[in-house]
């Protein structure tokens, strides 16, 4: 068949539970599941690539705290929520937490490996912004941890599906979710997939821009428009990068001495950050740069000097297998340069806007729940609790659906509904049409991307760029696609034009400054008004903005956190190399 | 972004079309010479459809059996704040 035809033909699944993305999120949602599940359950994951080697997991180091059963795991709860500007669901991360232990048992069970000391304890080291918590990576990095789950689905009998991209939820007219539709992304051939439970764990959208580019993170529009809560669409991950090149290593070599300076040779951390300095976490640090640009202070570098030259080769020694190529091409110019002479910007990494659930990982909606980037369990992610989060809250919404599998009526398919999804993902093509998505792309980075705008906020200016985005959207309309991948692209960009608009709604709805939302019209943190998640839900064909109380109920929310001195010098960790 | 597949040296094994999580790398037939005259005959080999579209990522490199394909360091079209 031909997956560019109109006529309605493809493929039908029938599974109980349903895993869309299969980074850490998805593949540990798969993995509790089947393991939760009574023998015979079906599950099934699938991506829109390759499982196992694609997505941010894939692709990062696999660093992720871990609390093991000596360490202050209240402490550490109350640290992430400090750090989090107590925009954080405190009953899931701490269960995250309290598990984490049980998921490294598992993992070492499934044939990873964790680095030991001599005395034989793991291998542990600081991560920025915390004093507590503590990160380990598996040997081989995210690639062989992605693709060691992988295996283990599969010898566990769930059902993999490669190369689907999803393009929307089934209801079913039953006020539930019953699956989802979706298309080959080689060939385009239609699928739709019942399943008795849908977890959502897509990421989050990155308008393309962050060191992994094939995450768009569209599943949590497809959510919104099922009708489930978004949240946290004001924060935004946003960090110090250079376009040239990229380097993973800047939070371990500021814990060996590495300092921001500015184009006067002036460190400015401390201006800022008087506690945490350098160590401040990365929205910190881009927020300072942004106004360091304002001041007129760029170009900014990451001055390394006083970092000893072994300890700088151990940054470029990645536990990255694609660092590692990346490195070794780069030629000793490019190699100087990155040890202080590149200039460094605050770039916008991805979005925080995910799929509001209780800390069961259940959205409002029956049938759909939520893992990894997808879920908003925290509005800010410290290095190790990316994926440690999502490893948490994979497990946790695999158990949770397994748990409703009976309690929910049985899910039934609506044949009208999966014909209009099906016509609504074939509108675009066009094999006479121009691939040009990548144009509109370009323009909402533009819009987006400024600082002005991503990292320093103020009324007029996102309302600006709200209009911006509102032309681009109809421009976007007015697009065809001549093939599968230009359709998948088209439906990517929809997405995060969607989004955009989110973001820029969320951005002034929250008439303060907390974490990486800093608005310049309401420079203060207001917790007596603002200790709350911004909302998003359709009402109406419109998104309506709502303010929902955080709950509190193991620690402080306005607690904020100072640094005490350091008890572990990452230095000692990397002796040897 | 990826630079070169050496195709002389490919065996067709189709690991970089697979591991590509852009979509770049296709395995399309090639018409090669036919061992039975009269004969089309053809074999998959990988070609570089979407070059602009690679996030240097490295996979298909660092999982080419054969170390044929080279992706060069450098990033492109990456959004500046400033």
């Amino acid at each position: 068949m031909t997956g560019l035809s109109r006529s309605f033909e493809g493929v039908l699944i029938d599974t109980d539970v349903l895993v869309i993305g299969g980074g850490a999120g998805g593949l540990l949602a798969a993995l509790s599941a089947k393991r939760h599940g009574p023998p015979g359950t079906r599950v099934t994951l699938v991506d829109s690539w390759l499982i196992g080697r694609t997505g941010h997991t894939a692709f990062s180091n696999a660093w992720q705290i871990f609390a093991l059963p000596d360490d202050d795991l209240d402490g550490i709860l109350q640290e992430i929520v400090s750090g989090n500007d107590g925009i954080a669901d405190q009953v899931l991360v701490r269960e995250v937490l309290a598990n984490s232990h049980a998921r490294l048992k598992d993992f070492e069970a499934i044939g990873m490996t964790f680095g030991r000391e001599e005395d034989g304890s793991y291998k542990r080291r600081p991560t920025r912004g915390l004093n507590l918590a503590r990160v380990m990576y598996p040997e081989g990095g995210g690639l062989e941890f992605a693709w060691a789950l992988r295996r283990a689905l599969e010898a566990e009998g769930v059902q993999l599906i490669d190369r689907l991209f999803v393009t929307g939820l089934l209801g079913g007219g039953s006020g539930r979710v019953a699956g989802a539709v979706g298309i080959h992304s080689r060939t385009g051939e239609f699928h739709a997939i019942k399943a008795r439970a849908t977890i959502v764990a897509t990421n989050a959208i990155t308008f393309r821009s962050g060191f992994v580019r094939d995450i768009t993170g569209t599943g949590t529009l497809l959510a919104y428009r099922a009708g489930a809560t978004l949240r946290n669409a004001e924060f935004s991950y946003v960090r110090p990068g250079t376009p040239k090149f990229y380097f993973e290593g800047i939070t371990f070599a500021i814990q060996e001495g590495a300092r921001w300076i500015n184009a006067k040779g002036e460190p400015f951390m401390r201006d800022y950050e008087p506690d945490w300095g350098d160590e401040a976490d990365v929205p910190r640090i881009a927020r300072a740069m942004a106004i360091e640009n304002e001041k007129g202070n760029v170009p900014l570098y990451l001055d390394m000097s006083a970092i000893p030259e072994p300890l700088r080769e151990y940054f470029i020694q990645s536990k990255v297998k694609w660092m590692d190529n990346f490195f070794r091409k780069l030629g000793n110019e490019a190699r100087t340069d990155m040890f202080g002479k590149t200039p460094y910007y605050a770039l916008n990494q991805m979005t925080k806007m995910a799929i509001g659930t209780g800390p069961d990982c259940r959205s409002d909606l029956p049938g759909l729940l939520a893992a990894g980037l997808a879920q908003a369990g925290c509005a800010n992610h410290f290095a190790g609790f990316h994926i440690g989060l999502c490893v948490g809250n994979g497990w946790i919404a695999g158990r949770s659906a397994i748990a409703d599998l009976d309690a929910l009526p049985p899910p039934r398919l609506d044949a009208a509904e999966v014909r209009a999804l099906h016509d609504e993902v074939t509108r675009p093509v066009d094999e006479s049409a121009n691939a040009e998505s990548d144009v509109i792309l370009r323009d909402l980075q533009a819009i987006m991307f400024a600082y002005d705008v991503g990292i320093l906020k103020r009324a007029d200016r996102l309302e600006q760029a709200r209009a911006a985005v509102d032309e681009l959207a109809e421009k976007c309309n007015a697009l065809a696609a001549p093939h599968t991948h230009e359709l998948v692209r088209l439906k990517e960009t929809e997405a995060m034009l969607l989004a955009a608009r989110f973001i820029l709604g969320a951005s002034l709805y929250r008439t303060e400054s907390r974490l990486s939302h800093f608005r310049e019209d309401y420079e203060a943190r207001d917790d007596a008004n603002w200790l709350v998640w911004v909302d998003i839900m359709e009402r109406g064909g419109r998104p309506h903005f709502a303010k929902t109380p955080i709950p509190t109920p193991l620690c402080s929310a306005t607690l904020v956190t100072r640094r005490p001195t350091r008890a572990i010098s990452g230095q000692a960790h990397v002796a040897g190399v | 972004m990826i630079e070169t597949i050496e195709i002389e040296k490919c065996t067709g094994c189709g690991v970089c079309d697979l591991v590509c999580p852009a979509d770049v790398i296709h395995m399309e037939p090639a018409p090669v010479a036919p061992e039975v005259p009269g004969l089309t005959q053809t074999r998959m080999l990988p070609v570089i459809k979407f070059r602009e579209h690679c996030i240097t990522c490295f996979s298909c490199e660092i999982f080419c059996p054969e170390q044929i394909v080279d992706v060069h360091p450098s990033v492109k079209n990456r959004p500046r704040p400033w």
